[in-house]
């Protein structure tokens, strides 16, 4: 066998027994700690979220969450790259931007849902906006860093080899700070997903947040678990997409850089 | 353009004035580099011989006086004084294979991608790179990165080559055989090059003039030796070894401890 064959399957056989171990201990807490209203055990949440996947509710929630996650993340990443470049290179907008920023970072997105909520009614918009404002801060901050932190000889390299400012912008300064802008977008489609459920929480009649607290009126914690568990196998899917897609075709910009 | 010589005249450099952690790296330095000529500039560590680099490149502008090539007057950097930087792991564009660093400067002028990459084959065999051409940089030893800066500065046939310690990170055999790879490509395209080094001997086996800087701050060009020697130069040669030693004499007063002391 071929070490990487076995490494994968080394890699694998552990990530199966990581989850096994888990759900084995969720089951033992179920049947002997608690009552089986508050933590429905894992076979009676997986026979619900059959049940659920076959009728297709499950799938038209995620749908919907998915949607949501999907316009406010990319919304947010174009407009805080957009946003940090520029502090990143123009003092003068570091500076007026900077503290705003700091003031923002601590107030998180979950305590904007009741004024979301006044300021763009209980449409998508203001889910959208809610997922945006987590995304585009930490967008901003890490395309700001990456910018700045391009190496001053390989700008000088640029310059006598004849780029004009926007030509080293353009094929210096952005390859440059790919690592940190990529790192800032896998951060950030994390901080989306905690986002989406805060934001499907209140005044929403879909996607998982919604299914969550809806079984919260119902007394359905089976209904609720197969949300919980939804949302992390999604998250760590997609991250991982995320992650294969970045090794697949940003491999050249994300390894070997000097001073990353 | 027509010009015959490159010049720094009456330069003063000074960095942060007038505020705390001010330096006269620079006072009143004067000197001339002719056109076609191997130079050295030579001298202790800070004495500021890669501000005077970055001046001739145009990356910063003196606090007073002129920075000349022929009648012109440099304000700017330009591909006619593309500069080797001793970093070539920061100066190389780590994301872009050799080949693709050394088309860097004509891709930007807009040239259609084959005529770049015909040229950029052209300069990397000319500098021995072209079995490593599909290479990252950190693919690459220390020797072929500088090989790699070197063909990417040549691509653009520039008339000055500045040479900022270019070798002073390589092990003392690669060295030796980029001096000598760097005197080939000189004598082929009687390009002039300005070269900075605190290595005597590598000023004397290159240089056709070398100038010893004072110690900072307020350096400035102390003495010139001309040295009129035929390449390629061994370092065992009597008349190499008796131009060593006064170089040598000359830097040691810089350096202000006896580097012979028993």
């Amino acid at each position: 066998m071929p070490p990487r064959v076995a490494r994968l399957l080394h890699q694998a056989a552990m990530a199966a027994l990581s989850i096994a171990l888990a759900v084995l201990a969720w089951a033992a807490f179920a049947q002997y700690f608690a009552f089986p209203d508050l933590v429905p055990s894992p076979w009676s949440t997986f026979e619900t979220g059959a049940q659920m996947l076959s009728s297709g509710a499950l799938a038209a929630h995620v749908g919907v969450s998915l949607q949501r996650v999907l316009v406010g993340y990319a919304a947010g990443c174009a407009i805080g790259i957009a946003i940090g470049a520029l502090m990143g290179r123009i003092p003068i907008v570091r500076q007026l931007a900077d503290p705003v920023l700091q003031l923002m970072r601590p107030i998180s997105p979950v305590a904007l849902v009741p004024l979301s909520i006044i300021w763009f009614g209980i449409g998508d918009m203001s889910r959208y906006f809610i997922i945006f404002y987590g995304v585009v801060i930490i967008m901003i901050m890490n395309t700001a860093a990456g910018v700045a932190s391009t190496p001053n000889i390989r700008l000088n390299a640029a310059r006598c080899l004849g780029a004009r400012p926007l030509q080293i912008f353009r094929r210096v300064i952005i390859p440059s700070a790919v690592p940190y802008i990529l790192t800032g977008m896998r951060v950030a489609l994390g901080f989306a997903f905690m986002g989406i459920v805060a934001a499907e929480m209140i005044a929403a009649q879909s996607g998982i947040g919604y299914l969550i607290m809806q079984s919260r009126m119902l007394l359905r914690t089976d209904i609720m678990f197969v949300g919980l568990v939804t949302l992390g196998v999604l998250g760590a899917l997609i991250d991982t997409c995320f992650r294969l897609a970045i090794d697949r075709t940003m491999k050249r910009f994300m390894e070997h850089q000097v001073n990353v | 353009m027509h010009w015959d010589k490159l010049a720094l005249e009456d330069v003063s450099m000074t960095f942060n004035p007038d505020r705390p952690g001010e330096y006269r790296a620079l006072a009143h330095t004067t000197f001339s580099v002719a056109r076609g000529e191997f130079y050295c500039l030579l001298g202790p560590s800070g004495c500021g011989k890669s501000t005077v680099l970055n001046l001739l490149a145009g990356f910063v502008a003196p606090a007073s006086g002129m920075i000349r090539m022929g009648a012109r007057r440099i304000t700017g950097a330009g591909t006619d004084r593309v500069v080797v930087f001793q970093d070539a792991a920061n100066a190389l564009f780590p994301w872009l294979r050799a080949h693709e660093n050394v088309e860097f400067g004509l891709a930007i002028q807009g040239m259609p991608r084959s005529e770049a990459a015909r040229r950029a084959q052209h300069y990397l065999d000319l500098v021995g790179l072209s079995a490593h051409a599909q290479k990252f940089p950190y693919e690459l030893s220390g020797g072929m990165k500088q090989r790699c800066q070197l063909a990417r500065a040549l691509v653009l046939e520039p008339e000055v080559l500045l040479m900022d310690e270019p070798f002073a990170a390589l092990d003392a055999i690669s060295k030796r055989i980029m001096q000598q790879e760097l005197v080939r490509i000189w004598q082929q395209f009687h390009i002039t090059i300005v070269y900075i080094t605190h290595d005597v001997g590598e000023a004397v086996l290159l240089a056709q003039k070398v100038a010893v800087m004072r110690r900072g701050p307020a350096s400035c060009v102390k003495d010139e030796f001309a040295i009129d020697l035929p390449y390629p130069r061994k370092p065992t040669d009597g008349t190499v070894t008796a131009t060593y030693a006064k170089v040598e004499a000359s830097l040691q007063e810089e350096v202000g401890v006896s580097l012979y002391a028993a």
